[in-house]
């Protein structure tokens, strides 16, 4: 008995050193946020508590820098939130809609339309990322929303995934709809869709983190700085930090954790959907 | 498509028109303009432009430069893999065996799938601050001069370990959903032949999570390729210098702040024929990974 | 181009239909912090001074960032009025006919007096073409020079040197021996490779520093400046010089740390220093040179960065950014300027505005920029004009990098930044075909 006690404190310990080795970077952005700033060009983070927290969060969110005094927390937070919500609503309804024409319609052309979108699983947007910006840029779209999500949805994993699982649902199902004489929109939205619903709610997790965590072609896409996104946004963080009389870590930090803290808590909050959902869709 | 289907027509045309025309928009085309731009050297402005064959092609495997961010990119990956594979392999089991506090450990382990990737990079500039960085001061107290953005090995380490850090959860929701799909009997079972604990874990769990880890690796390889971009442009605060770089950071100095087209597509193209060759490699594992199941 | 040219044509037409209304125009630019705070300051002043012209100034991120976004946008038709260029961009923007209306050409068509010669020598002739014809206006003009924390060469009992024989003899001896780390500097490629060339004045490139044509070769790989970098890591290993990696600030923190004595950063980092309360009294003086290699040592290139003036636009704007650029360089604006950042006033008029109200009595080292940008010109001091310029940079970033953390040596690094700039220059030569 004792023996076994032992093992169970060493993987509890094992534990607790991982969950720490996890949140303790978050708590130091944290702690720097609650202290003056003239006092972390001086000591870096430590383990006092200031009451600074307030002000740099009303600095972070509200007070823009810039000409055109657009470029406030608030306004990133508006366009990640565009882009997370955009990019996941736009890859599910795309994905749903092509893959319910693979599936369940008797098409010639559905194999190399099949064949044509699933390439797209082949070669990440970072390997096309500069002709891409060309494309985008010939279009006419920088600096806009539909340039900044569009593009982020030409691939196919949500189409991918839904095929999946339409191929799971029993095809009785279709014949009893064909039977009560429902055409394959009355079948699709009333039958379908409902089915499904467990699986939108993890795939929509899953879109909207990967989307609100977009970096390298947001940077690319947004010059204007009222475009700009959180994550995009941390770029520019860090060069003025570089830049500036005293540097700004307080609203920084805020920003930072501002950037992490939306995705974060759909994570935590949907959790069992969002763990099914992404250990099921790579199967 | 064995299914008994619908026969309409115009609707399923309908409905894969707007994913078909996306695709070929922003997939195929910019697809065919790299493959077109690596033949030319371009005037940045669109004013002139010469034909110059595979002379991009040519100029990048003669250059020693590019070989040498090719041999970093690999040895990156490989770390990252491993640490990242290895240690939420370890939290997995753990998390797997104990009873109290279960759920806890386990948000506490996963939450930081969430964050982004240059935000996990903004932290290790943090953390490796010249002046006051706490890891900095860890490692001084070693007698290590950790010197971030100077050292070659101290910044690469940055990015590995920030980039780990970022990469253990997706691992460790993987291996625990895999063990506890592990059936009870085979458990049981498992326990009565045999005593050690490791020496189950050796025989039995290890060889039933093999498919997970084989498919986790290419997941992973894939993350080291392409989504530490946002951890390396942050640690290195956009200035390549000296630094460490991975080759999609190479696409992205050379096409985008140095404005030379040609030789950034031509870069480009042959990360695509590395991905196709990864994804070939993919897609046999998955055969095997049925066959184990 | 015909796009451009449609584009052009909609928006006159545009503009005769609002005729009343004022003419719009943007500036990009990649001044951040402090600096775009006094770049906003100057747009809302011209704003104010009249009712025709309406500036929008818009940062759009680093030098590289901004480059590249005003390409974008040039070839999707949206460019902006004016755009900053730095230094190293020069070539490709200059080379590139028909992107940028030649400021000169832009203020006498619209009835602007120009004369070359109203600006200050250092700045003439960098972002002109090789006929001298003046293609983009200098705006935020800096060059590398050197400060000193007073209160640490006082304590080792040392003056300012004037030469790096000084420096290594005397100079850092006694700071190290008072503490003090003696040297910091914080941009290898600008201070200790062009301004090297132009202070010693070496040529740095064939075809006249390279504003003579396209097939340029670079002449990097001489014995002054591989014998000044192997004096650099002697400095290093005897404790006289630290460097503490490629980002400019990573190198002028610990100067402000009162750990570095010496510092070489820009004359527009002024600004920025005497804002901060630094704990320490500091001041500059000129970038020191080698004895053994120049017994005269000449002027320094301007740094930073201009203004160009993009095609493509109805004559009306092209008359309201003529109208910026005439109140630009109007002494008034070019003292605030230069008091604000520490950027030396292009003008001679500028500048004789601001030693009248007495500023460089009371603060001497913000007129250290300007008078080491008016010494003495040689036949290589008047700029250098090279394609691909950034990635020639980050190879020497690169390679100093490696130099200074024993990866490789002196000898190796010059050969290899030598062969790799050749052969950008020559790629670059093949996209201007």
């Amino acid at each position: 008995m004792r023996k076994l006690k032992l093992s169970t404190v060493l993987d509890h310990a094992v534990l607790i050193a991982g969950s720490l080795f996890m949140i303790l970077p978050l708590l130091m952005l944290l702690q720097m946020t609650t202290v003056p700033d003239t006092e972390i060009i001086r000591t870096g983070p430590s383990l006092t508590i200031g009451d600074q927290l307030d002000d740099n969060f009303r600095k972070a969110m509200f007070e823009a820098s810039g000409f055109s005094g657009e470029n406030t927390g608030l306004s990133m937070l508006k366009n990640s939130m565009i882009l997370g919500i955009g990019f996941a609503f736009g890859k599910i309804v795309l994905g749903m809609m092509a893959a319910y024409a693979i599936v369940y319609f008797r098409l010639r052309f559905a194999t190399f339309a099949f064949w044509l979108i699933f390439t797209t699983l082949l070669l990440p947007l970072e390997v096309r990322i500069l002709p891409s910006y060309e494309v985008v840029q010939w279009l006419g779209m920088l600096n806009t929303y539909q340039g900044l999500i569009i593009p982020l949805i030409a691939s196919a994993t949500a189409t991918f995934f839904f095929r999946q699982f339409f191929r799971s649902v029993p095809e009785e199902l279709v014949e009893a709809a064909r039977i009560d004489g429902a055409g394959p929109v009355k079948f699709f939205i009333d039958i379908l869709v409902p089915l499904s619903q467990t699986m939108i709610a993890a795939m929509f997790i899953i879109m909207f983190v990967y989307g609100w965590n977009q970096y390298l072609w947001p940077t690319m896409i947004t010059t204007d700085e009222d475009m700009y996104t959180l994550v995009r946004g941390i770029k520019q963080i860090v060069q003025v930090l570089e830049g500036a009389v005293v540097p700004e870590f307080g609203r920084s930090n805020v920003l930072a954790l501002v950037a992490v803290i939306p995705p974060v808590l759909v994570v935590v909050f949907f959790q069992s959907w969002f763990v099914k959902g992404l250990t099921e869709s790579d199967k | 498509m064995k299914r008994a289907g619908f026969t309409t027509v115009s609707l399923p045309v309908l409905l894969l028109l707007p994913q078909l025309v996306i695709i070929a928009v922003f997939f195929y085309w910019p697809t065919v303009v790299a493959l077109q731009s690596s033949f030319y050297l371009q005037d940045p402005f669109g004013f002139g432009s010469t034909f110059v064959g595979l002379q991009n092609y040519i100029d990048l495997f003669g250059s020693r430069e590019y070989r040498r961010i090719a041999s970093f990119t690999v040895v990156f990956s490989l770390l990252v893999t491993f640490f990242s594979l290895a240690i939420a392999l370890v939290l997995a089991v753990k998390a797997d065996k104990v009873l109290r506090g279960a759920r806890t450990y386990r948000t506490l382990l996963m939450w930081v799938y969430a964050v982004a990737p240059p935000v996990a990079g903004f932290i290790a500039v943090i953390m490796f601050n010249q002046s006051w960085g706490p890891l900095t001061e860890f490692f001084g107290f070693f007698g290590h001069d950790y010197m971030v953005g100077v050292n070659f090995n101290d910044t690469a380490f940055s990015m590995i370990l920030a980039s780990v850090w970022k990469q253990v959860p997706v691992n460790f929701i993987f291996f625990l959903s895999g063990l506890q799909s592990i059936p009870r009997s085979v458990r049981e079972a498992a326990l009565i032949d045999n005593r050690s604990a490791s020496g189950r874990f050796w025989d039995v769990t290890f060889p039933l999570l093999a498919p997970t880890g084989f498919f986790l690796l290419i997941i992973n390889i894939t993350y080291s390729l392409f989504d530490t971009f946002g951890i390396v442009d942050i640690v290195v605060k956009g200035e390549p210098g000296n630094n460490p770089m991975t080759l999609v950071y190479k696409v992205y100095v050379d096409g985008f702040r140095g404005n030379d087209l040609g030789g950034s597509s031509a870069q480009s193209v042959i990360l695509m024929v590395l991905v196709l060759a990864l994804t070939i490699f993919q897609f046999r594992l998955i055969d095997r990974r049925i066959h184990y199941t | 181009m015909s796009r451009i040219t449609l584009t052009s044509a909609v928006m006159s037409l545009a503009l005769t239909t609002a005729a009343s209304a004022q003419t719009e125009i943007e500036l990009w630019h990649a001044m951040g912090g402090a600096l775009g705070e006094s770049v906003n300051q100057i747009a809302e002043n011209f704003n104010a001074s009249q009712d025709d012209v309406r500036l929008t100034p818009v940062f759009k991120g680093t030098y590289e960032e901004t480059l590249t976004a005003g390409i974008a946008a040039f070839r999707a038709g949206e460019q902006p009025h004016i755009m900053q260029v730095f230094d190293a961009g020069a070539a490709t923007v200059i080379g590139a006919k028909g992107a940028t209306i030649p400021v000169q050409d832009l203020l006498s068509d619209n009835g602007v007096d120009f004369d070359i010669e109203d600006y200050i020598s250092g700045v003439r002739y960098f972002f002109a073409d090789s006929d001298g014809k003046m293609i983009g206006m200098p705006f935020n003009s800096s060059s590398p020079i050197m400060y000193y924390n007073v209160d640490a060469l006082e304590a080792a009992g040392v003056t300012p040197p004037a030469t790096w024989e000084e420096f290594q003899e005397t100079t850092a001896p006694a700071l190290a021996a008072a503490g003090y780390i003696p040297l910091a500097q914080s941009h290898l490629p600008w201070i200790f490779t062009e301004n090297f060339h132009s202070r010693h004045n070496l040529p740095f490139a064939t075809n006249d520093n390279g504003y003579g044509g396209l097939d340029t070769q670079i002449l990097v790989n001489n014995d002054a400046i591989k014998a000044h970098f192997t004096a650099l890591t002697e400095w290093q290993d005897a404790g006289y010089f630290e460097w503490y990696g490629t980002g400019w600030g990573d190198n002028q923190t610990p100067f402000e740390e009162g750990k570095v004595a010496i510092w070489l950063g820009s004359s527009g980092s002024f600004g920025g220093l005497a804002q901060k309360d630094l704990g320490f009294d500091f001041s500059a003086t000129y970038l020191p040179y080698w004895e053994a290699v120049t017994s005269e040592p000449k002027q320094t290139f301007i740094g930073g960065a201009a203004l160009f003036a993009m095609s493509g636009k109805s004559d009306a704007e092209n008359a309201a950014t003529a109208r910026f650029f005439e109140y630009l360089t109007a002494p008034e604006t070019q003292v605030l300027w230069h008091k604000e950042t520490g950027y030396v006033p292009i003008t001679e008029a500028a500048y004789e505005m601001a030693a009248a109200e007495g500023y460089y009595a009371e603060q001497p080292a913000a007129e250290i920029g300007i008078k080491q940008l008016s010494l003495a010109a040689g036949e290589n001091t008047r700029g250098y004009r090279m394609g691909f310029y950034v990635q020639i940079r980050d190879v020497m970033n690169r390679e100093y990098g490696r130099i200074l953390t024993g990866e490789t040596s002196v000898e190796d690094a010059f050969a290899t930044i030598e062969e790799e700039a050749n052969q950008l220059l020559s790629r670059f030569a093949q996209t201007q075909g």
